[in-house]
């Protein structure tokens, strides 16, 4: 027991290794397909998006740049005019409502001489602009006292530069009250000199709607930024036009990473950054727009950008934890049933070694020792028990009391333990009662009263039970629901009977025949002709029959019988028990009975001629003297209570004694024509009186009482009828 | 049926021998009547050659013992049959007697 713990618990280790290396090589194989799948699905999507983001800009810049080409061309085209009209300024006024009327995009134009220019107008600004709800074109003049006009950027820078400028945005205060830009260039007087600067206004409002449709993921964002760092477009409306990029950044705690965007934005760089902020990734896509110094930007959070493939990653990581937990219940199951199989079969092994205790107990019980009586000339027996399983409910018992063979065939209702348990029980109380009983019927009553009761299981017992006399070939039997045992190759005539054990008090009838010499009794179960083939047929009793006759030694044909059933049942499983007895009767039957006949007349002086008629028949039957004496004394006291008192006094009458010589006992009938009396109804003599108290007669007939085994008085035919019996 | 008696000292002794059926009861009555009149002093029954008794046997014996408890005498059985001793036995004859 303890090596078989100890292998026990390896097999356990090894199984359980076994399972872990498993589950680590699955983890490990999806672990590093997920991976790989996850970052080159990531490198797919950081690409498209780059590639998506680029397109998008330049689209955006295109837009912005025929807006911007329009702006500068109204200016660029208008250059020649104002030219022309310096030489007189105060035509100079219709050269901004020129550009305005002939350019939709332009909502405004200025042509600002240089202070000094002109005698006449030291300062001099006509500004034209298109009057949002009319359409009509307005004039106003920029040179006033609060609005020092050379010294704006507009002005300014041109001419610092000798060419066109794009000024930062700004918020336009006269005007449309809208974000806008100007573009102004240096005009040119014949002789080379600066003499003015001429500008075109335009709105950004479409700016913020072209940068608003861009839409490359839900929450990414564009912005346009100037060359200074003013938020032009962004989507918090706040920071328009009042937070500079760089000042944002040095607010911001992730001022680090917002720097070195800035720088490359502001450099007019093109590409993509990765950026930190407020501890989230962003990917920022960014690029120029020439000559306006702008810089537009796609701002796409990371979260956003991979949230298909994470939450696909996601997905795959809780199939993979669901296939692995799925592996690991899988090879636990696995586990448990390997050791739930090893303990049955352990606990199999042990029940098959009860069975086979119980096998050699239920053997033991019934006799099976053959030639079962070697030293009979009489007898020739032979029985088998077959169980289909280890144990079961077939029974059979025999033994020899009396010159008597006590035999018995039974089968229990169903197989197995249950069977077993009460078959043990039948034959221990077959033993008991035949032991001292020998009336087969009475028997069968008694034992079927003790099955009976307490018969909570409700197993019955098919059984047939004889008492064969083996010196007169007499059998007595008592069928209770067996089938009917075959006399050689006919059925014994049986009366069905109930089975045992059906409900107590039940009567059982017995049946006799008387076997000749040479005669066989073959008793069987049905296990015998119920026995089945691989194809479900039955052996049969016409198969059973063609078999009886066909062996006189009583061995021998059971051994017939079972190669019989064996050749038929081939390798199909035994179905049910199987019994077989052969009784083969072997003695010439003594004649069973002999009949001596005496008539003597009513006269006292006749006794000596009864005794010498006993006396003749004890010493035919070789009875010893005291027998002897006890017959005659019986039969003198039977026979002289007739002479004395069965006729009148004086009346000639007969007694007539018939004497009936059986092997085992002798029978005597005592018939008299006299008046009716019983002796038997007599009252018993107390013998148990002293001397005084006793009366002088009445022991005869408490002689016959004690002397004789049986006393039978009948009444027949106005005689007087009785019999005496005594065994011997 | 034979029975021979003897008396010596105020014993009588009578030896029976054969069978003693029904018939031979009602032949040696007069023989036992006669012995009652011994019934004072002891009157011994020597069975030694008693092959049979019958019940009508029995009776003798019966009637002998009664007479003897009446006048003061007793009745001694002598060497009894295993036999004869059954049906004493049988019949309670035993206890009524002295057995020798």
């Amino acid at each position: 027991m303890k090596t078989k713990e100890i292998t026990e618990k390896k097999m356990m280790g090894k199984s359980t290794r076994a399972g872990l290396l498993v589950v680590i090589v699955a983890i490990i194989t999806l672990e590093a397909t997920s991976l790989i799948q996850y970052y080159y699905s990531q490198r797919g999507i950081k690409q498209e998006a780059s590639l998506r983001a680029q397109s998008e800009l330049r689209s955006a810049e295109n837009e912005i740049m025929g807006i911007v080409d329009q702006a500068e061309g109204a200016v660029r085209n208008s250059l020649w005019v104002a030219e022309w009209c310096l030489d007189n300024p105060d035509s100079l006024v219709r050269v901004p409502q020129r550009v305005v009327e002939n350019n939709p995009v332009v909502v405004g134009s200025t042509i600002a001489l240089v202070p000094g220019y002109s005698k006449k107008h030291p300062l001099y600004a006509p500004y034209a602009t298109r009057n949002s709800e009319t359409g009509e074109i307005q004039t106003l003049s920029l040179a006033t006292d609060d609005y020092d006009y050379p010294s704006q950027e507009w002005f300014t820078k041109p001419l610092e530069l000798h060419g066109g400028y794009w000024s930062e945005p700004y918020y336009d205060e006269g005007g449309g009250n809208m974000l806008m830009t100007t573009f102004s260039m240096p005009v040119m007087d014949r002789n080379g000199k600066v003499a003015a600067i001429l500008t075109a206004d335009i709105s950004l409002q479409w700016l913020t709607e072209l940068m608003g449709s861009i839409e490359v993921y839900p929450n990414a964002f564009s912005t346009v930024v100037s060359r200074n760092g003013q938020i032009m477009v962004c989507p918090v409306e706040s920071l328009v036009m009042n937070k500079n990029v760089l000042q944002f950044a040095a607010e911001s705690s992730d001022s680090d990473a917002l720097s070195s965007i800035n720088e490359a934005m502001l450099s007019g760089q093109e590409g993509e950054m990765e950026v930190r902020y407020k501890g989230e990734e962003n990917r920022i896509y960014f690029a120029p727009v020439e000559r306006t110094g702008w810089s537009l930007s796609i701002v796409v959070p990371e979260k956003e950008m991979f949230a298909g493939v994470r939450k696909v990653g996601r997905l795959v990581t809780i199939l993979q934890l669901l296939g692995v937990v799925m592996i690991v219940i899988i090879l636990r199951v696995i586990a448990k049933n390997q050791m739930k199989y090893k303990k049955l079969a352990t606990q199999k092994e042990l029940i098959q070694n009860e069975l086979r205790i119980g096998h050699e107990i239920q053997m033991s019980m019934i006799p099976k020792t053959f030639p079962a009586f070697p030293e009979r000339t009489d007898l020739d027996f032979a029985a088998t028990l077959i169980p289909a399983k280890e144990v079961g409910g077939d029974l059979y018992d025999f033994y020899i009391r009396d010159e008597k063979l006590f035999f018995c065939i039974g089968d229990v209702s169903g197989k197995g333990v249950p069977a077993a348990l009460v078959m043990s029980v039948t034959q221990s109380l077959f033993r008991a009662i035949s032991a001292h009983e020998t009336n087969p019927s009475k028997i069968v009553i008694s034992m079927n009263n003790s099955m009976s009761e307490n018969n909570e299981s409700n197993m019955f017992i098919t059984f047939f039970c004889g008492i064969l006399d083996l010196t007169t070939g007499l059998l007595r039997y008592c069928n209770a629901g067996h089938n009917p045992p075959m006399l050689n190759t006919e059925k014994l005539p049986v009366l069905p009977n109930f089975p045992l054990g059906v409900m107590p008090g039940m009567v059982f009838q017995e049946q006799e025949t008387r076997l000749e010499y040479d005669d066989t009794l073959f008793l069987y179960t049905d296990g015998l002709t119920e026995a089945e083939n691989a194809s479900a047929e039955q052996f049969g009793e016409e198969r059973m029959e063609a078999f009886l006759g066909t062996k006189r030694n009583a061995q021998a044909l059971l051994d017939t019988m079972q190669e019989a059933v064996d050749c038929f049942v081939s390798d199909a499983p035994q179905s049910d028990d199987l019994t077989v007895l052969v009784i083969h009767y072997m003695a010439h039957p003594a004649t069973e009975q002999q009949e001596r006949h005496l008539i003597l007349h009513n006269d006292i002086q006749q006794i000596p001629q009864l005794a010498e008629f006993v006396e003749t028949i004890a010493e035919e039957k070789q009875l010893d003297q005291s027998l002897a004496m006890s017959l005659n004394l019986a039969l003198e006291e039977a026979v002289t209570n007739v002479i004395l008192y069965a006729y009148p006094k004086g009346a000639d009458g007969l007694v007539d004694v018939e004497a009936i010589l059986k092997p085992h006992s002798l029978e005597f009938i005592i018939t008299d024509s006299g008046v009716p009396f019983d002796p038997t109804a007599v009252p018993e003599a107390d013998v148990t009186l002293s001397a005084d108290e006793r009366p002088i007669g009445g022991l005869g007939i408490y002689l016959v009482n004690k002397l004789m085994d049986e006393l039978h008085y009948q009444r027949i035919d106005d005689k007087n009828v009785l019999s005496m019996k005594k065994n011997i | 049926m034979n029975i021979t008696i003897e008396n010596a000292n105020n014993i009588t002794i009578a030896k029976l021998a054969g069978r003693l059926d029904t018939p031979a009861s009602s032949e040696v009555t007069p023989i036992f009547e006669q012995l009652q009149n011994s019934a004072d002093g002891t009157v011994v029954l020597d069975c030694t050659n008693l092959a049979y008794i019958s019940s009508s046997g029995l009776r003798l014996f019966l009637t002998l013992r009664k007479a003897a408890s009446a006048k003061g005498g007793k009745v001694i059985l002598r060497s009894i049959s295993n036999d004869i001793r059954q049906v004493f036995m049988m019949t309670g004859f035993l206890n009524l007697f002295e057995i020798e």
